[in-house]
């Protein structure tokens, strides 16, 4: 019995660490300057008030960021989506040469990092001309091996009798991907481009590096900018902050399950 | 799926069109490190320069943020000799060696920017052997804010020298009944920038570095030790600092906003900041810098940044004509909370009236042009090591108890490494 | 079957150009331009021979940064193992209201990384922070070294905790129940169960989440950024900070491509000692 309720007092310990932080978030988001700043801090903001919020909304640049983060995530999990489903295409449907040695290429660019190759990349990107463009903050990451691999093993476990069949049919091999593979494997088809969205959506150092105008920041590097804090508006600062994660937050209680099903399938595999 | 594809393609169209016609002709880019209320009020200078006199000479005038005035040097010194080198940029005086050094630079003078109507200064602040590097736009000075609540009740002024802030220190601090301080008597660890004042002021004028602290010249030589200047200061604050009411922190905002300090010294552009975080909670007034000592008479430098020029197009010299006009000047100030840097405004009605309806903003105008024009800001290679070199030693005598002739020793040499280091490089050349 | 090269080829193609142009490529380029003196504005001047690595290793600020990333990682890594550990042991079998602590672990994988960053900035901001309120403490959190590393090394636990948290409940989930419900037929307590029959069986799992983590305490870096920008006296500055530091803001291109190398080669062969080791996993298992 004492062992259930340490057990119990344990989880609710662990439950508050994590909770603390964007609990803290939210309440602060309500915040005025002085709640910051009071002698004795406080967890509850002194009064209600969405002035930090329309703050956040009117700044010039926040719509902005939020729109190029969300182009550019969408333009990425798309673009990674495809360009992955054609390669596992090639590797599990199609017979030619090279194929092993060109699929352990792809491969063995997962033991790479990309974060140590942030300098050759950015002049590469620069060199042609990309900077502060979407496509500058897109391609680098549109090629990734582990969303390869994903794809790799939906399509591996699709009956290649099928395939055969279809194709005994005369339905070319476009035809076969867009109305039977890809209807068949798509819930992995939808992890991946969730996954991508996701990560790009969130990706930080990146479009750090290579945007500068304000116009072409993503939210995630605009938001250490709006400039809030400097003048003291931190409760604006956190209203951006709640807004952007208020989304992911949704879309973790509608997935929760299906998410974590992928997420362990992805690196399992 | 047929649906997600038209969506993509329509996005994708978006992206392409939006990432294109980046570069334009007759637009003059301007990089700064303005956030906030800085920023919108930046953007409404330019909108009222492209809605005049730029429309009349069909130019537009674009401001692109670059993070802090660190990184928009950094950016600039990158995308030297490329067409990637904005019109102006926006740099303070960390930036001042390597543009004084650099041929890509137009400076003020090359660009024939009239100087009499400047501040001297601000002239002064960003003069050099090549002349007036740049235009002086975002005046500031370090001022005192102190906590006038607190002051009022232990009927304490504000202090003129640091000796009296150490006599004052125990009645503007508070401790609790088990000897906690509940309240310093000043939150913040001198560096750099307050060095400026401390060391500069000092016998009515003294450098850090030779050649002016590095404005005229390579500097070669620290001046710090050999003039006794750091010595002296240190002397000084370690005895306030041993009232117990000294607070060594690098937010001192923080502190000082919440009420856990009386004091604070702050860049004077902070006053509409401060007064946002502490409302009604006290009453917050602004002095002059403390002096070191009776001799240390020399005031304050201007601090801030200056417009630095890469083209010498007649648009660039129309705008730079338009920011320095009276109305320009007087709202930037006003908006903003820096010191305006044409004279004319200083004499004009409106500001004057201004000045008066916000006596805390006049402090730092009154102190500038109390101060000797002469004291001016370091130029220093190695800028950021050295301000944290600045901080590590001040800790080290007032917490750790070093030896005050060994810091100083210590602080001299460190500096004279990165001057030889800079010469080393620049001589090779 | 009829070969198809061409057609394949034309699908490969773009995941191909995409891999040689900005894995490859970037790493020869690190590789070659480590042995070269390049000038700020990219101008080859000549071999370099090792001088960038020697005179980034006679650089004290590097060698700090290698000290600041490993005393990140011994308090890092033991944290974030020790939380997602216990986190998934008590939350290992379905019950009732187990599901809302589910879903609060899994909160920080709805925070982005500069969300999460700003946040821990504003908890642990000076001595009037809301973290010295709650533990009643009076700690400089991100003004004194030893507190800002220990804030950073949270940070990273915060960063990672959701997914690990997954990996890891649901390796536990995935055990035979069989397996346990023997034992406790045999009499075994839940805890003896727990190491001696769960705990073995998710190993293989936690020491994937362990790799990872060390893969990912030695590369951070924008963390870094937004939290400390390296300080408090340039405490926090990582080895990754470093080169975001000289490659970037410095222009030293040599000593950027050296960093490059060094870290590329060692998260390389950190991943591949996974991989090899989950392929000695799987074949044993």
């Amino acid at each position: 019995m004492i062992g259930r309720t340490a057990e119990r007092f344990l989880l609710i310990f662990l439950l508050a660490i994590i909770a603390f932080p964007i609990a803290y978030a939210l309440m602060a988001s309500f915040f005025s300057p002085m709640d910051f700043t009071d002698s004795y801090a406080h967890f509850l903001p002194s009064s209600f008030s969405l002035d930090n919020y329309r703050m956040a909304l009117g700044n010039r640049y926040y719509p902005q960021f939020i729109a190029n983060s969300v182009i550019t995530s969408v333009i990425q999990a798309f673009l990674r989506s495809a360009v992955s489903i054609a390669a596992a295409f090639a590797f599990t449907h199609l017979e030619f040469s090279g194929s092993k040695p060109m699929l352990i290429v792809l491969l063995v660019t997962m033991f790479i990092p990309p974060d140590a190759l942030l300098y050759p990349n950015y002049s590469t990107i620069a060199g042609m001309g990309l900077l502060d463009t979407y496509w500058g903050i897109i391609l680098p990451s549109v090629f990734s091996a582990s969303s390869l691999l994903m794809i790799l093993g939906a399509f591996r476990s699709c009956d290649k009798n099928i395939y055969e069949a279809a194709r005994i049919d005369g339905s070319g091999d476009g035809r076969y991907v867009m109305q039977i593979l890809l209807p068949m494997t798509r819930s992995i088809i939808a992890a991946v481009f969730l996954q991508t969205f996701i990560t790009a959506f969130n990706s930080y150092l990146w479009p750090l590096l290579v945007t500068s105008r304000m116009g072409m920041r993503t939210v995630q590097v605009g938001i250490t900018m709006l400039g809030f804090a400097e003048s003291g508006e931190f409760g604006a600062q956190f209203a951006a902050i709640m807004m952007i994660t208020l989304p992911f937050l949704i879309i973790l209680v509608i997935a929760r399950r299906k998410m974590m099903q992928a997420l362990s399938d992805s690196i399992i595999n | 799926m047929k649906k997600a594809f038209s969506v993509f393609i329509v996005l994708l169209a978006s992206a392409l069109l939006s990432a294109g016609g980046s570069k334009e002709e007759n637009t003059i880019t301007i990089w700064h490190q303005f956030t906030g209320a800085h920023s919108d009020m930046f953007d409404e200078i330019l909108d009222g320069f492209n809605e005049t006199i730029g429309k009349d000479i069909g130019v537009t005038a674009e401001g692109v943020y670059q993070g802090a005035a660190n990184d928009v040097l950094t950016k600039v010194k990158a995308a030297a000799g490329t067409s990637e080198l904005p019109d102006i940029a926006a740099m303070d005086a960390t930036a001042c060696l390597d543009m004084k050094e650099s041929d890509y630079l137009i400076t003020a003078d090359e660009a024939g920017i009239d100087k009499s109507i400047l501040l001297p200064a601000a002239v002064r602040a960003f003069t050099s052997d090549r002349g007036l590097l740049a235009v002086p736009f975002c005046c500031s000075s370090l001022i005192l804010y102190y906590n006038k609540t607190v002051f009022d009740e232990a009927g304490a002024e504000p202090p003129r020298t640091l000796d009296d802030f150490t006599a004052i220190a125990p009645r503007i601090g508070q401790r609790d009944s088990k000897g906690n301080v509940t309240r310093y008597a000043f939150a913040g660890t001198p560096t750099t920038y307050e060095l400026g004042a401390f060391i500069g002021a000092q016998n009515g004028l003294s450098y850090m570095v030779d050649g002016k602290n590095g404005h005229f010249g390579v500097p070669r030589n620290v001046l710090i030790e050999t003039d006794g200047t750091f010595r002296n200061f240190l002397v000084h604050w370690k005895q306030f600092y041993d009232t117990g009411f000294v607070l060594n922190t690098s937010d001192q905002m923080q502190e000082f906003a919440a009420g856990r300090s009386a004091s604070m010294l702050n860049a004077s552009d902070r006053l509409p900041t401060l007064q946002r975080l502490i409302g009604d909670r006290f009453e917050i007034a602004t002095a002059f810098v403390p002096m070191t000592d009776e001799n240390a008479t020399g005031g304050v430098n201007i601090g801030g940044s200056a417009l630095f020029m890469f083209s010498d197009s007649e648009a660039v010299k129309a705008f730079m004509d338009y920011i320095l006009s009276l109305d320009c000047q007087r709202s930037w100030a006003e908006g903003t909370g820096y010191l305006p840097a044409t004279s004319a405004v200083y004499s004009d009605p409106e500001f004057q009236e201004y000045l008066e309806a916000n006596p805390l903003y006049g402090t730092a105008v009154a102190q500038t042009l109390a101060s000797n024009p002469e004291v001016t800001g370091i130029w220093m290679p190695s800028g950021y090591q050295i301000y944290h070199t600045y901080q590590s030693e001040i800790r080290e005598v007032t917490e750790n108890g070093k030896d005050i002739d060994q810091a100083v020793h210590d602080m001299a040499s460190f500096i004279q490494l990165q001057l030889d280091d800079y010469a080393r490089q620049n001589t090779s050349k | 079957m009829k070969r198809q090269n061409t057609k394949a080829y034309l699908l490969l193609l773009p995941s191909m150009i995409l891999a040689v142009l900005f894995s490859f490529l970037p790493l020869i380029q690190s590789i070659i331009g480590s042995f070269l003196n390049v000038s700020q504005q990219g101008k080859v001047l000549g071999a370099a021979g090792l001088d960038n690595y020697i005179s980034l290793f006679s650089d004290k600020a590097f060698i700090n940064s290698i000290g600041h990333t490993f005393l990140f990682l011994a308090i890092f890594l033991p944290l974030n193992t020790v939380l997602i550990l216990l986190a998934a042991i008590l939350t290992r079998r379905k019950r009732r209201h187990i599901a809302i602590a589910e879903y609060v672990f899994l909160i920080p994988m709805a925070v982005s990384l500069s969300s999460i960053s700003l946040i821990f900035r504003e908890i642990f901001r000076g001595r009037v922070s809301i973290a010295n309120r709650i533990l009643s403490t009076d700690l400089p959190w991100l003004e004194s070294p030893g507190c800002a590393i220990f804030v950073l090394a949270l940070l990273g636990v915060f960063l990672d905790f959701g997914i690990d948290y997954i990996l890891l409940l649901s390796s536990f989930r995935k055990i035979d129940r069989s397996l346990i419900e023997a034992a406790s037929i045999d009499g075994a307590g839940s805890l003896r169960t727990l190491f001696y029959i769960e705990l073995p069986e998710v190993k293989p799992m936690l020491s994937v989440i362990i790799f990872l983590a060390i893969k990912d305490a030695i590369m951070i870096s924008a963390p870094v950024m937004i939290l400390t920008a390296g300080g408090p006296f340039r405490s926090t500055e990582t080895i990754m900070y470093y080169y975001y530091l000289e490659a970037f803001r410095s222009g030293n291109r040599g000593t950027g491509s050296s960093i490059a190398t060094l870290m590329a080669i060692l998260a390389g062969l950190i991943m591949a000692t996974m991989a090899a080791r989950r392929r000695h996993d799987r074949e044993n298992g």
